[in-house]
């Protein structure tokens, strides 16, 4: 028992990262037509700033404030100067064009800091015992942090005008254009947005896995399952799919192989698209003649 | 499939080249440590055409590639190992690869690209997962040789890492480039190709888009995976490194460089895969590095890829040394179209051919909206029925139900066509049953030429079918533009070939959406011809439209739809005298309401000259209009007269095309959109927040506008400013929509269509508040589908008929009325003999 407790708080620590990084994801589709695949690899070259400024005394809060800003400032960096130019709409052309950066920056990462894994510090160390089993700390923190984040997130849409602006492009970008909303400010605040909340989410990965150049790309596809899940579109989508792949990715390594873990994630996937394609929380679309 | 004479040569182009190449690596003249990378690049021409071919002729961008190539490859070890002849390799190989992808092609079909893209991901992490574990059979990390495999056939034996294997891959090469060339002038790409570019249209004419994508993936994977066996004989040992994510990466890459979809590409793709790694280091930059700067520099400044780039003015320079200069578009007029115009109902019905259509209680209900309400319709083969009514009528909703284009939605009642029931047909029988439908649009595929559009109505082309599109393209006046793409030509030539689309293979019925929708007099006259020659070959026509004389010119009987329901039936000279009808386009008002008396003199805004098209179509031609201060400006006209252009144009928010916009000092023009155009998904109070947000509006400001504009609100939305828009009824929303308009506090509101949809009594709630917001000062403009109702509620009307305003004064002078309504249906020139009629 103590130990499925242990695999649960992991995984949904692991879900909590996944649903960060998945709503990133969305808020930049939803805005920008654009899949971001790059998003991984610009959070990872936030990740080695954050890790040299340790490196130099820095704590490690402003080393993850660095992180977010550094990541955040490329991703926008990227979208003014190639993805932008592509013209909007462009659903294939983006992604692919994202994918080119994405293997540019990750080779810069390698190229700058080397591929031999770095640690990243935990912000939090130790463990606390709860029915019988030890919890790690930093699991609970990654879980408090993303929720907090979330939170935010989730304010800012419900509850705030720019946060209604947004959801209005999203919902209908020619009658935005008609009431006379700045697409273009718009969209830049969305990648912002989505750019951090990828750092963040990095930053509570990162002391798990190590670092390396590559070491996001795992997340960033299970993030891809959890929003496909969730349905592409909705936010709270992102955050239960990616909670949901979360845990069962830790089941899988657990209880089966850590080696088919992806096997496990990605197969129960494509069976609830198969019998809901438009995803748990997604709708259904309809071409008019 | 035809074989003509250029088409052999292009197909042994492929041979000849990998015969030559052959000759070379026999020769000696290729080193022999260069021998490996030409056989390597021709295995990846292969898989580039294969990745390449399924993007471009079926939309379906795989990253699942890499998968089936190591399938092949492990095929080949596996097969080496347990003493497989070469063809059970291939063979076993080549089914795994159809089986599996003609699954993911018929699960992908359901799902958008991105999730194609998801569903290829997932199938190559799996497949990697696996052959990493599975490790009795892959050797894991380790890897496993290809030592060698016999033929069973006595072909020899060929070992793992051989020349002679090298031989096979570039031979193999050749005939895949050879089978490609056919392939890409049959019948079965144009119909992928009609599946990917238009999948509703496609199932009219009989294509179901899962099957092909099935199909075309299927195809695909097989030869990926053969690939991948040829992979395994080459290299003579498979581990799992070269299946990477990346390799996939790397295909796109490839593929988008040589040139989506085309055969040469796709050898410049293979080529760049090879030498890649020797590029880069010529070039001093790490491989993923270029690999990434190659797929970023190619989208941004050659989005068509390199051959495609290449091949363009080498083909016009080719032309223009070889031949006569392209045809220029063909002339609308052929001189045999140009008969007189025959009178109406030249061909007679004679009332006794059987029913060959027959709708009984047909109602279409989407949610809780019924679009169409036990409407009962039936018709003769000897008929050409017409449906008129206004906007929102159900009209396209009764067509689709015929052709079974209902989408999600809920239909009951009976339908039969032809002696049997239709409703449990699927789109894609009904055209086999024998019904072909137009579109209001002219949904075309626009990536065939003309002569494909139609062409891909067949399975397997012949020569015969090739020769009955021609003819049949040339009884409509497209011969001329067959090697054309639909979007280089004009709307009414593209109508023309919609139409085109639907008569090939001669149907028993033909449904047409509107076919005199954006078409000019003489388009519509040729048009007319054309259904009474289609009439007079006894074909059944069911067609709906709104421009009324050409309408009623053709039609021998008239059925008259609104709200869903059947309100009144005759023929087309009796069925205007029914006042339901008549009311249904013109609207009942009873008395005037009280407009402010007083009109300023200053004007506000001012159109001069204005003209504005849609890809040749033309929606606005030639308007002057000038809206003075506080004045109610009524713009009536038919639908697809104009207005909704008309009102982006006065916003501001739509560019004319030509002709100038000038306004009176700094004027603030608001717009309430025609269907309200609210955001849905966000609350009332959202909607006007974001409204106001635009216009730089924040903070105290915008609160205090905010409880302004929603005391001008009626207190039921009062009550629920924070219940998302999409929970209001029709009228609600457009009270939503003229609030979300005011809160800027414009000096000039333009309404497009308020009363669209809404029950009468709803509509004058509308009016009255649009009345009282000029009594306040604001000037209005109104843009309005029943002329009664302008007239009834402007100071100033004016008459838009097919773009150009026909008719223009004040509601009160008595003249003014039937005139405005002679404009109304005919416009200005025809005015004085339609009145008559009328």
């Amino acid at each position: 028992m103590s130990q499925f407790l242990l695999v649960l708080v992991s995984g949904v620590a692991s879900g909590a990262v996944y649903g960060l990084i998945g709503l990133g994801l969305v808020i930049i589709y939803r805005a920008t037509d654009v899949v971001n695949f790059a998003m991984a690899s610009l959070a990872t070259l936030g990740l080695y700033v954050a890790v040299s400024l340790r490196d130099q005394g820095v704590a490690t809060v402003l080393g993850i404030v660095a992180a977010v800003t550094i990541t955040v400032v490329a991703g926008l960096l990227v979208r003014e100067t190639v993805i932008r130019p592509l013209g909007q709409g462009q659903l294939f052309s983006a992604l692919v064009v994202t994918m080119g950066v994405s293997l540019v920056v990750e080779n810069i990462a390698s190229s700058v800091w080397g591929d031999e894994p770095k640690s990243f510090p935990n912000l939090v160390n130790g463990t606390v015992s709860w029915s019988g089993a030890a919890l790690p700390v930093q699991s609970l923190v990654t879980i408090a942090v993303a929720a907090v984040a979330m939170a935010v997130v989730g304010y800012l849409f419900a509850r705030t005008t720019l946060g209604s602006a947004m959801r209005a492009v999203a919902e209908n970008a020619e009658t935005a254009r008609v009431v006379g909303l700045g697409a273009q400010r718009l969209a830049r605040i969305a990648w912002a947005l989505g750019l951090g909340l990828a750092a963040l989410a990095a930053c509570l990965y990162a002391p798990r896995s190590g670092l390396v150049p590559t070491a996001l790309v795992a997340p960033l596809f299970r993030a891809f399952a959890g929003i496909f899940l969730g349905g592409l579109t909705s936010m709270y989508g992102a955050v239960v799919g990616g909670l949901t792949v979360g845990v069962l990715d830790n089941l899988a390594a657990n209880y089966a192989s850590a080696s088919l873990r992806d096997t496990f994630v990605f197969s129960f996937t494509v069976l609830v698209l198969l019998i809901r394609p438009q995803g748990i929380f997604g709708t259904r679309t309809f071409q008019r003649v | 499939m035809v074989f003509n004479r250029s088409l052999l040569a292009k197909a042994a182009l492929g041979p000849a080249a990998g015969a030559v190449l052959m000759a070379f690596m026999a020769s000696g003249a290729i080193p022999a440590y260069q021998m490996y990378s030409v056989a390597l690049a021709a295995i990846y021409t292969i898989v580039v055409l294969s990745v390449g071919l399924l993007a471009g002729w079926s939309g379906i961008w795989s990253v699942g590639h890499p998968a089936f190539f190591a399938i092949g490859a492990y095929f080949a070890a596996y097969g080496s190992g347990h003493g497989w002849s070469l063809e059970t390799v291939v063979l076993g190989a080549v089914v795994t690869g159809t089986v599996l992808g003609a699954f993911l092609g018929y699960a992908g079909a359901r799902f958008s690209m991105l999730y194609i893209a998801l569903l290829t991901l997932a199938f190559t992490m799996v497949t990697l997962e696996l052959v990493n574990r599975w490790s009795s059979v892959t050797g894991g990390d380790q890897g496993v040789a290809v030592l060698q495999l016999r033929s069973s056939l006595g072909l020899g034996t060929l070992a793992g890492g051989s020349t002679e294997s090298q031989y096979l891959a570039v031979g193999a090469a050749a005939v895949v480039l050879a089978l490609a060339v056919p392939a890409a002038a049959s019948g079965l790409r144009m119909r992928l190709v009609a599946a990917k570019s238009h999948p509703l249209a496609a199932r009219t004419i009989g294509i179901a888009p899962e099957a092909q994508s099935a199909l075309a993936f299927a195809v695909s994977a097989a030869f990926t995976t053969f690939a991948g066996v040829l992979l395994g004989l080459i290299t003579g040992f498979v581990s799992p490194d070269p299946f990477s994510l990346n390799l996939g990466i790397a295909l796109i890459a490839a593929c988008v460089l040589g040139g989506v979809g085309t055969i040469i590409g796709a050898v410049a793709g293979g080529a760049y895969l090879t030498w890649n790694p020797s590029l880069s280091s010529a070039v001093g930059l790490p491989q993923p590095v270029v690999q990434g700067l190659v797929l970023v520099g190619v989208l941004l400044f050659l989005p068509g890829g390199v051959v495609p780039f290449l091949s363009a003015p080498l083909r016009s320079a080719l032309r223009r040394v070889w031949r006569r200069p392209a045809p220029t578009p063909a002339k609308p007029n052929p001189a045999a179209d140009l008969a007189p115009r025959q009178p109406a109902t030249a061909t007679a019905a004679t009332g006794e051919a059987a029913v060959v259509l027959r709708l009984e209680h047909v109602s279409v209900a989407y949610g809780g909206l019924k679009a169409l309400e036990d409407a009962s319709v039936s018709l003769r083969q000897d008929e050409v029925l017409a449906v008129i009514g206004p906007n929102g009528a159900g009209k396209t909703t009764l067509l689709n139900a015929v052709s079974g284009l209902t989408g999600n939605g809920r239909v009951s009642g009976t339908v039969d066509f032809a002696g049997g029931s239709l409703l449990k047909a699927r789109a894609t029988a009904r055209r086999r049953l024998g019904i072909g439908r137009t579109f209001q649009h002219a949904e075309v595929f626009s990536e065939l030429t003309v002569a494909e559009n139609v062409l891909c109505t067949r399975r397997w082309i012949t020569a015969r079918d090739r020769a009955d599109v021609a003819r049949l393209l040339d009884s409509v006046g497209l011969a001329d533009v067959a090697d054309r793409r639909p979007g280089e030509l004009p709307f009414g030539l593209q109508k023309r070939l919609d139409l085109a689309r639907a008569m090939a293979e001669e149907p028993k019925l033909l449904v047409l959406d509107e076919p005199f929708g954006g078409l000019d007099a003489g388009e519509r006259a040729l048009l007319a011809q054309q259904i009474r020659r289609l009439h007079a070959q006894g074909t059944a026509v069911l067609v709906i439209d709104h421009v009324l004389d050409d309408l009623f010119s053709v039609a021998h009987r008239v059925l008259a739809f609104d709200f869903g329901r059947t309100i009144g039936e005759g023929t087309p000279d009796t069925v205007l005298d029914n006042p339901e009808v008549r009311s249904s386009y013109l609207g009942t008002v009873g008395g005037r309401a009280e407009l402010p008396e007083r009109v300023g003199e200053r004007s506000v805004l001012r159109l001069s000259g204005v003209g504005h098209t849609y890809g040749g179509v033309v929606a606005l031609r030639d308007v002057d209009l000038d809206v003075r201060e506080g004045v109610v400006l009524g713009i009536a006209g038919a639908n697809g007269a104009g207005k909704s252009t008309l009102a982006g144009i006065l916003h501001g928010s739509l560019k004319p095309a030509r002709g100038s916009r000038e306004t009176g000092g700094t004027v603030r023009t608001s717009l309430a959109p025609e269907g309200r155009a609210l955001f849905k998904t966000l609350s009332l109070r959202e909607n006007l927040e974001v409204a106001a947000y635009a216009a730089g509006i924040t903070g105290a400001p915008l609160r205090e506008r905010l409880a302004e504009t929603t005391e001008w609100l009626p207190p039921r939305l009062r009550d629920r400013m924070s219940v998302p828009a999409a929970g209001l009824s029709g009228g609600e929303q457009q009270m939503l929509a003229i609030a979300r308009a005011l809160i800027v506090k414009p000096d000039v509101l333009i309404v497009d269509e308020p009363a669209l949809g809404l029950a009468p009594a709803l509509v004058d709630e509308v009016y009255d508040r649009l009345v009282r917001l000029a009594h306040d000062g604001l000037t209005v403009v109104l843009l309005e589908q029943l002329l009664s109702r302008a007239m009834s509620v402007c100071h100033e009307v004016a008459v838009l008929h097919e773009g150009s305003v026909a008719a223009q004064g004040r509601p009160g002078d008595p003249s003014f009325a039937a005139l405005a309504e002679a404009a109304y249906f005919s416009g200005a020139r025809e005015t004085a003999a339609t009145t008559a009629r009328l």
